[in-house]
């Protein structure tokens, strides 16, 4: 479809516009609605059927700002860069390095080990959450960033590195042995041709794992302790405490400063996605 | 950050480098042989300020401990705390919650606080308060706060529409009365009443007034499941008339209650939650006597919130004396004024420059004093589970899901299950 | 239906990387040698993730299989039940409810969510001015996740008069608001999921672009219309991406938690019609403490959704094409 040259008519390109416009429409009004809440008083947010405010108030922002216990928000927002930037590096690192071994290489117990990978992705998260805790508790190492990365850069989550086996095993077999030929190892092979070629999955896997760290609540929940270093998803969950008062208003306004750092991580490597083979001078 | 990294070695060069930043990161308040307080509770960001003051308050009074708070909200405090307690990383001094406090104590993981007595001072609780927290003569938890069981209404509304007045000694019949006469006048909007047989405490209040309890002394279910039945059927008729809140309008404004969301002129829950609903409502709120068919209020004081202390702490006398400091310490009470509740000691209770909302709850609740009667003994381990089922019962029947009759046998067989384990 | 997307000749030679080009006896040993590195390679790629399955995975898992014999409070030490757990939860309705809330979820969800992303995915595939833009705007739902936040706009929309319950009534459908209908609160979880399409979308369009453009071009020359095409080239060459999509989607949606934990506010209301899988494990786990219960349910998820992945398995071999794979 990509190359078909009726497409360029003009026809065509409204109705394409105007289907994009439609469904933007359709999957952008709660987003909209979201980041006018955020500009309603407090009170009349909840069950608010008005997508926008009728008279935006900025103190919802005001108090979002102040940040909480003495804590400024841009620590929080630092702490969650850090988290996710560290994410990204070791997930990709990691994953790319097995994905690679198990779709390219050949040995000794790499279908089993493929099987129990793709088991791992099944164990629900709140069955293994209090042994995990006990091993680093064990290791003195609760209220550390390393039980929330020293798992990313071990491959651990079998998502990242199904991917990148799925897409490296898209890449033809002859770059293997044209590396060969001109004198690399399997460390050669990866660094040279494999990974160059999956750089539209690292980008993708790099989008996935900053926002999946990025909105993580649960890990941080368990394993930090001291209000400094916890990442943005704990200090949201403050504004809404079912005991006391809540202030809805402030959450969600603190909720849309907090995508502003995932849109620009997004925006920065989306180009990535596009990079294809066709794009990479092979086949295209 | 592709191109970084390579290799295992590499790799765990980079998983070397956060360990190390996460071990520099954390600013430690670990000195020379202090002794380290950890303290987790759950609240609201603004307690998240007002606790910051108040621990530097205490710092500042005893400067050879140091405290480290950690906090979340209520849903996640508990995931947190067992995951904790069950992993040997239980905090110093918690937070507990009265429904919690025997599935802990019974387990062994608290402190008896009874043996610290040099550093934590409970002389000073309020009368109704003064057993709060001991289960079978130890102390596993002291009272931060305390709260009643009432009606919250607003009385333009009823009086617009003519209804009979909240008053003392006045009947269920009344109160049905009354509810009706609003949904009526108003059409609706608001509705009388929000559901209330939905409430746990409801039950318990009814139960109390005819002379039982929600437990038994022995920690067994203290009503039949006929009289849970019959609890879900009395407001059936209400629920057809339209004169209480509908169960799927309810559900809508969640989280917020009715109440809050303006969708009903009255609901019965703890006093101290005037102060939320007054700002979450367009109407002007008070407290109200809760109905009696009996004369008996069936209101007790509860603790709305303990202090406990882990059994394992290594420094049982420095986490004495910070519950003794939080909840006996005036200058404390000044800091949280009614955002804890309104305190269980005299001398917090003094303490207070109360705004004009927990000025009247404190009223009502001296008001209710001399109704008020003998507190129920710690509920057993398994009440917070059986009031969360209750919760999801009572959606059951109000969504017309389930019969009443049904939902009782059910929750029958539940608290058979919990209460025995 | 594999057969028609297959490359040009030059890409079909052996897929054995030793084959051709070495001279026969030295080769015999060179062959041998490679296997043998090739093997140490292998275990070297793979030795972080070694590292991380034995040490952070492997065992959590074996302690949880172990206490789903147990009875655990999370207090006390565990105490060996047999098969109890396993025998109760047979007579446990509101498990049977979950089983029942959830396979209805997977079956709405997995399909919708991924018919949307492919078709969104090849409508971007195509260059238009904008396309970056548009690709960023469906992808923001995703970057949301599930939070409080989301939950109160997904109440707000779907409310009584709201603007869901507005249109539908307009067209004469009178649902009162979906989400303190029992009946239709469930939806609000599926279209959740359908509308934070944005992961696999961009998988979908990173496959897309692995499509080289020639295998069109020939086929329009060929006269193959709009659906052919799609069935015999687009489909096939992203059938790898497909099956990735298809498997990890229905993985999460097996698992699917902090939507409805935050939706329902934890308790998988109204009336428990949105009491997930993993939701009643938590409730199990974390509110009645019957650690031991939940660790019996766990193991009953992984079995059952492991049954439905080793399927979805069986099935890829015969419908799924790697490009890279020939001769294996």
């Amino acid at each position: 479809m990509t190359s078909s040259p009726r497409l360029a008519a003009w026809p065509r390109r409204v109705l394409w516009h105007a289907l994009a416009l439609a469904l933007l429409g359709l999957i952008m009004y709660p987003l909209v609605w979201v980041a006018g809440a955020s500009a309603t008083p407090t009170n009349d947010i909840v069950g608010n059927t008005q997508l926008l405010p009728s008279r935006p108030v900025a103190d919802n922002f005001a108090r979002a700002l102040e940040g909480m216990a003495g804590i400024p928000v841009w620590r929080f927002l630092g702490n969650s860069v850090l988290l996710a930037v560290f994410t990204v590096a070791g997930t990709v690192a990691s994953s790319a390095l097995a994905a690679y071994a198990f779709a390219r290489l050949r040995f000794r117990g790499r279908n089993a080990m493929f099987v129990l990978m793709i088991g791992t992705l099944l164990m629900p998260f709140h069955a293994v959450i209090i042994p995990q805790y006990i091993i680093f508790q064990q290791l003195g190492l609760v209220d550390t960033y390393v039980p929330l990365l020293l798992g990313k850069f071990l491959a651990t989550e079998a998502f990242f590195v199904f991917l990148m086996v799925q897409f490296m095993r898209q890449l033809p077999r002859e770059l293997d042995q044209a590396a060969r030929i001109d004198g690399c190892g399997y460390w050669g092979i990866f660094w040279h041709v494999i990974a160059p070629l999956s750089r539209p999955a690292f980008g993708t896997a790099a989008i996935f794992a900053f926002i999946w760290s990025w909105n993580d609540l649960f890990a941080p929940l368990i394993y930090l302790n001291t209000p400094e270093k916890f990442p943005i998803p704990l200090a949201l969950r403050m504004y809404a405490d079912q005991t006391s008062t809540s202030d809805f208003g402030a959450m969600i306004a603190m909720s849309v400063i907090a995508l502003v750092p995932v849109v620009l991580f997004f925006l920065a490597f989306q180009r990535l996605l596009v990079q294809g083979m066709a794009t990479t001078g092979l086949k295209g | 950050m592709v191109q970084r990294t390579g290799g295992a070695a590499r790799s765990a060069a980079a998983v070397a480098m956060v360990l190390g930043l996460a071990a520099t990161g954390c600013g430690g308040g670990e000195g020379s042989g202090s002794p380290e307080i950890r303290y987790s509770w759950w609240g609201n960001a603004e307690r998240a300020e007002l606790m910051r003051e108040a621990i530097a308050l205490f710092e500042e009074e005893h400067p050879d401990i140091a405290v480290t708070p950690t906090f979340s909200e209520y849903d996640t405090y508990w995931e947190k705390l067992s995951t904790q307690v069950a992993g040997g990383g239980m905090p110093d001094v918690l937070q507990m919650d009265n429904a919690y406090l025997r599935e802990y104590s019974d387990r062994g993981v608290l402190l008896d606080l009874e043996a610290h007595e040099q550093n934590l001072d409970t002389s000073g609780l309020l009368e109704g308060l003064s057993t709060a927290g001991v289960v079978d003569g130890a102390r596993y938890g002291v009272p931060v706060g305390g709260n009643t069981f009432s009606l919250v209404y607003a009385p333009e509304l009823f009086e617009e529409a003519g209804a009979p007045m909240p008053e003392d000694g006045w009947t269920w019949e009344d109160y049905d009365e009354a509810l009706t006469a609003v949904s009526e006048h108003t059409g609706g909007d608001p509705y009388g009443a929000s559901d209330y047989t939905g409430l746990i405490w409801v039950l318990e209040a009814k139960l109390r007034q005819e002379g039982d309890a929600l437990f038994t002394d022995g920690g067994k279910l203290g009503f039949g499941e006929d009289r849970l039945a019959e609890f879900w059927e009395s407001a059936a008729g209400l629920r057809e008339d339209g004169a209480v809140v509908p169960a799927d309008e309810a559900e809508q404004v969640k989280p917020l209650a009715p109440l809050g969301a303006n969708l009903s002129a009255s609901e019965f829950t703890w006093d101290n939650m005037l102060t939320r609903y007054v700002e979450e409502s367009d109407l002007d709120l008070e407290l109200a006597p809760l109905p009696t068919d009996s004369g008996d209020s069936g209101q007790y004081l509860k603790p709305s919130m303990l202090l406990s202390a882990s059994a394992q702490t290594s420094n049982p006398g420095a986490a004495a004396k910070l519950v003794d400091f939080m909840i006996n310490d005036p200058r404390v009470a000044e800091i949280f004024g009614g955002n804890r509740g309104i305190p269980a000691t005299e001398a917090q209770r003094e303490a207070i420059d109360y705004t004009e909302v927990d000025q009247a709850i404190v009223d009502y609740e001296e008001d209710r004093m001399s109704d008020l009667q003998e507190a129920p003994p710690a509920p057993p381990a398994g009440a917070g589970a059986l009031e969360t089922e209750f919760i999801r019962l009572s959606e059951e029947v109000h969504h017309g899901q389930m019969s009443p009759d049904e939902a009782a046998g059910e929750f029958a067989d539940f608290a058979e299950r919990t209460l025995s384990s | 239906m594999v057969r028609t997307a297959q490359g040009p000749p030059s890409s079909r030679s052996s897929g054995d990387p030793a084959a051709p080009s070495a001279p026969p006896s030295p080769g015999k040993r060179a062959r041998r040698l490679r296997r043998g590195r090739e093997g140490v390679a292998g275990y070297a790629f793979l030795s972080p993730w070694i590292l991380g399955f034995l040490g952070l995975t492997l065992g959590p898992m074996a302690a949880s299989l172990y206490l789903s014999f147990t009875d655990y409070n999370l207090f006390t030490a565990p105490s060996w039940v047999g098969l109890d757990n396993y025998r109760r939860l047979f007579g446990d309705d509101q498990w049977l409810q979950s089983i029942r809330v959830t396979a209805a979820y997977v079956v709405l969800a997995v399909p919708l969510k991924l018919a949307l992303a492919l078709a969104v995915a090849m409508l971007l595939a195509s260059p238009h001015r904008g396309q970056g833009l548009y690709r960023s705007a469906f992808y923001a739902p995703s970057l949301l996740g599930a939070s409080v936040s989301v939950a109160l706009v997904w109440r707000a929309l779907f409310s009584d008069d709201a603007v869901v319950d507005r249109l539908l009534r307009s067209v004469g459908v009178e649902t009162g608001g979906w989400v303190g209908n029992p009946d239709f609160a469930l939806l609000l979880l599926v279209l959740l999921a359908v509308w934070q399409f944005g992961a696999p979308m961009v998988i979908f369009l990173a496959g897309l672009k692995q499509v080289p453009s020639q295998y069109y071009e020939a086929a329009e020359v060929d006269g193959a219309g709009w659906w052919r095409r799609f069935r015999t080239i687009t489909l096939p060459m992203i059938s790898p991406v497909l099956f990735f999509n298809l498997l990890l989607e229905t993985v999460n949606s097996f698992q699917v938690f902090t939507a409805s934990f935050v939706i329902s506010g934890g308790t998988g209301g109204p009336a428990g019609s949105t009491l997930i899988y993993t939701l009643y494990l938590y409730q199990q786990g974390f509110t009645h403490y019957q650690m031991g219960y939940a660790s019996a349910m766990a193991w009953m998820l992984i079995l059952g959704a492991g049954l439905v992945v080793a399927a979805l398995f069986r099935m890829s071999r015969t419908m799924v094409f790697y490009s890279g794979d020939e001769g294996r």
